[in-house]
């Protein structure tokens, strides 16, 4: 027995108004994420900015597996926070990569300026 | 009766949870460094969300899908300080002009 | 081995190119432009801009003019006949549409007796459509052949580029495979332990949890595709957290080569024999099982392990493509 699968009308409303409050305001929360993904001056910045907005994804797929009573929705949470951590993984050691070949090149070209 | 006391349980864990989610985007915008406003965003990660899923989780009662939101709580408490740790590798490696945010001892 | 004379075995294996010495080849010739050839080409153009006439100026500035009234008036036209198509379509959600009250109403009855799988969409994919699903597998393996043909890198560095050549034909700026790899070494940091660590529990898990999705792509959501995914994200995370030492070990392209052909040439003759005793009313002998129950539904669960692990492959595959240009 769940709590959410009730008979009762005034708590079925009762808990409808408060998941679709919730997800309200994860919405907004997560729009003002994406403001700081974009305005973020640094990369790091950004990454964690991507990291806070899936954070909130995985509890809105939680409060809409429970709103719309279909449990496997909780598997998708599951991926999707292996999928954000396997992101950041990646990303970081993309960018490292990066910044590190952009040194040597920058050494090299100030070595040959030099010479 | 009892379920009413269910519901109003749940519902103030959940608003915690939610509030957790608000001071995270505030202390995004209130700090002004990187390595700052990880403290923030890393307490969305284990707070927000544990706070919040433990309350999906009293509406749910004990059944399959809690057992999935929990896995989703344990995963986290392994991958978000994994993550928080490589950010701030790369922030650390990345940024050139380190000294003027935090002091550097060598 | 006696049987690998044969020429097929030869070709199969890739040991030699059973074209080569009879069919007359010839290699590219080197193209060399001399100063006389440029000229020759500069004073072409040149006297192509002198000699055009005012007329013909005219003519071909109304003929520009026309093509392009004639490119949108027939853009425009297409797009107002496809729109009068659609028009005319049934309206979506009519309760008379033809495609409502046949295909779907008897997949929704007859699906679970016919199949045997609780899920329903997984009964249409595999089962009904399988062909479809089939295609979709060959694509993954298509894409990833192209992806290989273009990023791949070569064991050794291609000959530099002479000093007369011209620009299109030098070669361009490759690493060779021992270059990346060391690249690779000095520029990503791989030895993370704390990484590591993790990566090490929760690769399994990872892997556990796709298999979980795919053996139960019958009876949940779920199937082949995302738990491919699932298990080629495992292997993606492996990857960054112990190197291409590691994962050179157990998954390479021989690997993917036989996972491949393994998994689609065992997809399509059981697909094959499934239609074939269908469409001519034969036993198929395949026993569909107990509804609900893991080894149910027929052929479903096998098709759905060889689409997963296409799927996992695939995606392991683009992954170390991109990065190193070879796995």
């Amino acid at each position: 027995m769940t709590g959410y699968e009730t008979a009762d009308p005034a708590l079925q409303s009762a808990y409808r108004i408060l998941f679709i409050g919730a997800l309200l305001f994860l919405a907004v929360m997560m729009l003002f994420c994406f403001l700081r993904a974009v305005w973020g001056p640094r990369v790091a910045d950004r990454i964690v900015a991507v990291n806070m907005i899936g954070t909130m994804v995985m509890v809105t797929i939680a409060i809409l597996a429970l709103m719309q009573k279909e449990g496997y929705l909780a598997d998708i949470c599951l991926i999707y926070a292996m999928i954000s951590f396997l992101a950041v993984v990646v990303l970081t050691k993309v960018y490292m990569g990066v910044y590190r070949e952009r040194q040597e090149k920058r050494k090299e070209e100030e070595e040959n300026a030099d010479a | 009766m009892l379920d009413w006391i269910r519901f109003i349980v749940g519902a103030v864990v959940l608003l915690l949870g939610l509030a957790a989610f608000a001071l995270e985007v505030f202390g995004s915008y209130r700090f002004s460094f990187v390595l700052n406003r990880m403290h923030a965003a890393a307490m969305g990660d284990t707070l927000g969300i544990g706070i919040s899923l433990i309350g999906l989780i009293i509406f749910s009662g004990f059944n399959f899908t809690s057992l999935k939101l929990f896995l989703v709580l344990v995963f986290l408490w392994f991958a978000s300080p994994v993550a928080s740790h490589l950010i701030a590798r790369l922030e650390i490696t990345t940024d050139e002009d380190l000294e003027q945010f935090c002091e550097i001892r060598k | 081995m006696k049987r690998k004379d044969n020429a097929f075995f030869r070709w199969f294996f890739g040991e030699t190119d059973t074209m080569l010495g009879r069919v007359e080849m010839r290699p590219q010739q080197e193209y060399t432009e001399t100063a006389s050839d440029i000229r020759e080409v500069m004073q072409d153009s040149l006297t192509q801009d002198q000699t055009g006439d005012e007329e013909d100026f005219v003519l071909i500035r109304v003929f520009h003019r026309l093509y392009r009234v004639a490119a949108v008036f027939f853009c425009v036209a297409l797009i107002a006949v496809l729109l009068i198509n659609v028009s005319w379509l049934p309206k979506n959600g009519g309760a008379d549409n033809p495609v409502n009250n046949e295909v779907s109403a008897r997949y929704i009855e007859s699906g679970l007796q016919e199949t045997g799988a609780v899920n329903i969409v997984t009964g249409m994919i595999l089962d009904y459509r399988a062909f479809d699903t089939f295609g979709e597998s060959n694509v993954l393996f298509i894409a990833t052949v192209t992806v290989l043909i273009l990023l791949r890198l070569d064991k050794e560095k291609k000959a530099p580029a002479k000093k007369g050549m011209p620009v299109y034909q030098r070669p361009k700026d490759e690493l060779t495979i021992a270059q990346a790899q060391s690249r690779d070494r000095i520029y990503e940091p791989k030895n993370n332990v704390i990484l590591q660590v993790v990566a090490g529990f929760l690769v399994p898990i990872l892997f556990i949890f796709g298999i979980y999705v795919i053996l139960n792509g019958h009876l949940s959501p779920g199937g082949g595709f995302s738990g491919g995914a699932i298990i080629g994200a495992g292997l993606i995370l492996y990857l960054n957290a112990f190197g291409f030492e590691k994962t050179e070990r157990f998954f390479t392209e021989k690997t993917y080569k036989w996972v491949s052909f393994f998994s689609l040439t065992f997809y399509c003759l059981a697909k094959s024999y499934s239609f074939f005793t269908g469409a001519n009313h034969l036993e198929s002998g395949i026993p569909l099982g107990t509804p609900g129950a893991i080894l149910s539904s027929g052929l479903i669960l096998p098709l759905n392990i060889c689409v997963g692990l296409v799927v996992a492959c695939t995606m392991y595959a683009f992954y170390a493509l991109f990065r190193k240009g070879g796995f």
